[in-house]
């Protein structure tokens, strides 16, 4: 009994003196450079995403954010090294819905997608575009999925990669019409581009970099796949109104620390990160990639984060990808 | 016309002024010098300055990047030839002859002649770009993936070429090319072969990871067994200006390279990579005496330098008129541009003129800084083999350590070159030649990806590759070329026989 009355009277102690120290430890920080782990190799869009906000909150702290790309297996090389980094604030990762789809693709990670992190925000929201060559008749995504029943398995669809979301975005596609649509896999999205610019294949899901081609007349635009008209090409439809209700897919861009990081230093970097993505340049460097500013609080963003993970999971499923 | 002297007189205002002329030369020098440092490569470096360039305005950023590229490719074929270790890829090719060169005090015309080289075919490749790009981008995009094989087809054959000693042994050293091409995630289904659980091997292993071991480490352990003629760069490499007669034997080679570079420099596909491997190949097909291959034969340096440097300039057109960047470096300068708010595609050139122009005007201009910086240098570096070799080769041996960590932050790389490095020394104990292996490695894959994807769009009939017309010939010229290659080896065989006889 006396050592519970102890143990009770410790715990009473330490927990405000440890709370005591934390804050104190958040004020403090960041005293020293910050490592951003970015699961990529240089020149990609999360790179972009994580330089443009590193660059900021370098400005604005004080301290070097230092870009560490670590590009490998599917974004889950450089993800297992942040879940495993010390939880104190010094590292923090940044990804794309791959983190969210790679937690049903890959059949052995070494790390957990929703325990192993906390959920800083989302960054961004950007809608791939649904864009086929000018040589396809179809001039909608309700003539699209038209032909594609008429020519059951005869069109292809190019991807940057099996199990990658330009992937599952089309999988999801073909089975909410119904359609028999061939998956022609590239390494990256550059050769998918150059193949669908030459009409080897005839359909893509794709960033907004596209519309320098749509814009030519190369390439024609169907539609975006997020659940509202995208700012940058307002007149264009979602596949949703056009054709295909309920479907939905969003390119999305988010900051996670370790878990267990402490939750005074998660909000910090919360406000700080969401006041930068409201600055004006911000704003309009995403803008030309198409992406448009989210900076949502670290509760909304583990709603999201599961959100996403249990509907991929399901496309991963129909789409028979899987790496062991 | 008239319209292409504008855009290059614009160009030039852009690309002369005094702040550009500074970012080209700033860009030249670190190029020449990571370039110099074997493993340090162009990617490594680019991405480290990268935030540096978001302060500066889109034009210097890109012409500084730039430099530092074709700055490496300059600088690259500096260590292949004075101590065999290729910096990357390319620059595998000039170890062959240039290091067989260097061993016998002609470093300095090795060093000379590439530098020459990579100069006319960086201009002529430039040229190429001011006038040809938007119809070169287009041409570039009719290549299929059918293309593609076939072209890599010819490639595998023409890899056996490369030895110079057995057959059936660069035969071997291809297929073992081939399967270690293999280790990886395959690109259809995205299942892991060979990677034995390893997650650090699920995009293969690198390139430059084998290259620099079987060329550079395999080397370096070798050399600890000749005592004696370890030093065999000594004082009489002080001569570093070509004779008359390498230069009559190289001009026709730096032509042929740039031609063939420039060309497979387009194709977004990473065909830079391979210029350098098609070019010696020629070569030597050409040379009245292929034998004096890999003993030091100057078109076996002229030739794929040239190739490579006209390869690593029209690499550029498929970035600035498409944006699609066709190997790793050029995706990084798609991401400066990016950050530099500037989307890249065919609008670049209308909306932004000034930039392309101004970055293409810059190539020049920094192909001439990397000619004048390089050949006063080229006393430097043959200077440096004086360093007493107990000093020197472990600081390369370091070098290369940090190199191939800085290429992916992995240590697993740097222990997969040490066991390439023994592996290698085996290889030379047994008189078996890496560059077939290396080729094989380079092209295996891409062959399969794009046989694999062929096949995929074609619904599994093989006849697609002998209906395009491109296709068929390059698929008839390796049936040729093959035939070319067993024939005398098969007389030569019946000649052995009869004797016996």
């Amino acid at each position: 009994m006396k050592w519970i009355c102890l143990l009770a009277r410790l715990v009473l102690v330490a927990v405000p003196l440890l709370s005591y120290v934390c804050s104190a430890f958040a004020q403090s920080y960041p005293n020293k450079p910050i490592r951003c782990i970015v699961p990529y190799p240089p020149g990609g869009v999360v790179d972009f995403h994580a330089r443009i906000i590193g660059q900021k909150l370098s400005e604005s702290w004080g301290q070097q954010v230092v870009i560490d790309n670590r590009g490998g297996a599917g974004a889950t090389l450089g993800t297992a090294l942040a879940a495993k980094a010390a939880p104190d604030g010094y590292t923090f990762l940044v990804v794309s819905p791959s983190h969210a789809i790679n937690a049903t693709l890959y059949k052995k990670l070494t790390f957990n997608t929703e325990k192993d992190f906390a959920p800083v925000t989302q960054l961004t929201s950007a809608p791939l575009i649904l864009v086929v060559h000018s040589s396809v008749p179809a001039k909608s995504t309700k003539e699209l999925i038209a032909l594609a029943k008429s020519k059951p398995g005869q069109l292809n669809y190019a991807s940057s990669g099996s199990g990658t979301s330009t992937h599952l975005a089309a999988v999801l596609f073909t089975t909410m019409a119904g359609v028999d649509i061939v998956h022609i896999p590239y390494k990256g999205g550059g050769p998918a581009t150059a193949d669908l610019l030459a009409g080897h294949v005839q359909m893509n899901f794709a960033g907004i970099t596209l519309l320098s081609h749509i814009k030519s007349g190369k390439l024609r635009a169907l539609g975006v796949t997020t659940a509202k008209r995208s700012m940058a090409i307002p007149d264009l439809p979602t596949i949703a109104e056009s054709g295909l209700p309920g479907y939905e897919v969003d390119a999305w861009y988010g900051a996670y620390f370790p878990a267990e990081t402490p939750r005074e230093i998660v909000s910090k970097l919360n406000k700080e990160i969401v006041k930068i993505l409201h600055m004006a340049d911000v704003k309009a460097h995403f803008a030309s990639q198409g992406a448009e500013i989210v900076g949502n609080t670290p509760e909304e963003f583990a709603v999201f984060t599961k959100a996403e993970i249990d509907k991929w999971a399901k496309v991963v499923k129909d789409s028979g990808a899987r790496v062991d | 016309m008239t319209d292409i002297f504008n855009n290059l007189s614009l160009g030039f205002s852009v690309a002369l002024t005094m702040m550009n002329l500074f970012y080209a030369l700033v860009g030249a020098l670190l190029g020449t010098l990571i370039g110099v440092l074997p493993g340090i490569g162009p990617l490594a470096t680019i991405a480290m300055l990268l935030p540096f360039t978001f302060n500066l305005p889109a034009v210097s950023a890109l012409i500084m990047l730039a430099g530092i590229y074709y700055g490496a490719q300059y600088g690259g074929s500096t260590t292949s030839i004075l101590v065999n270790l290729p910096g990357e890829a390319a620059s595998v090719i000039t170890c062959l002859d240039g290091y067989a060169m260097a061993r016998q005090g002609r470093a300095g015309p090795a060093l000379a002649v590439s530098a020459l080289g990579s100069f006319f075919a960086g201009c002529s490749a430039t040229v190429l770009i001011a006038l040809f790009a938007p119809p070169l981008s287009e041409l570039a995009l009719q290549f299929s993936a059918v293309e593609y094989f076939s072209l890599m087809a010819l490639g595998l054959v023409a890899a056996v070429v490369l030895a110079h000693g057995s057959l059936l042994k660069a035969i071997a050293m291809v297929f073992l090319g081939l399967f270690l091409g293999l280790v990886g995630a395959d690109v259809n289904s995205g299942l892991l072969r060979f990677t034995f659980g390893i997650y650090e091997l699920s995009d293969g292993i690198g390139v430059v990871v084998i290259a620099m071991g079987l060329f550079g480490f395999s080397e370096i352990i070798n050399n600890l067994e000749r005592r004696e003629t370890r030093v065999v760069l000594h004082a009489k490499v002080q001569k570093w200006m070509p004779s008359r007669d390498d230069f009559r034997a190289s001009w026709k080679a730096v032509l042929r390279g740039t031609t063939l570079g420039s060309f497979l420099g387009i194709l977004p596909g990473g065909g830079a990579m391979i210029s350098s491997f098609a070019s010696y190949t020629l070569e030597k097909r050409l040379a009245v005496d292929p034998s004096r291959f890999g003993k030091g034969a100057i078109e076996g340096v002229a030739g794929p330098e040239s190739a490579n440097n006209a390869g690593a300039q029209t690499s550029f057109i498929p970035l600035l008129t498409l944006g699609i960047p066709p190997n790793a470096v050029m995706a990084l300068m798609l991401g400066a541009m990016m950050i530099q708010g500037i989307a890249p595609g065919p609008q670049v050139m209308v909306e932004r003129p000034e930039l392309f122009w101004g970055v293409i005007a810059s190539m020049w201009v920094g192909n001439l800084m990397l000619v004048v910086l390089n050949l006063p240098l080229i006393g430097i570096w043959i200077h440096l083999l004086s360093v007493p070799y107990r000093l020197l080769y472990p600081a390369i041996l370091m070098f290369c350590c940090i190199g191939v960590y800085s290429l992916n932050h992995m240590a697993l790389d740097v222990a997969l070159t040490a066991v390439f490095g023994l592996l290698g020394y085996v290889f030379i104990r047994l008189d078996c030649e890496p560059a077939p292996l290396l080729l094989g490695f380079i092209l295996g894959p891409l062959m399969e990806e794009n046989l694999r994807r062929a096949l995929l769009l074609s619904r599994g009939d093989p006849t697609v590759f002998f209906a395009r017309p491109i296709s068929l010939g390059m698929i008839l010229l390796s049936g040729l070329l093959l035939l070319l290659i067993i024939i005398p080896a098969a007389r030569r065989k019946r000649e052995e026989v009869y004797r016996k006889e």
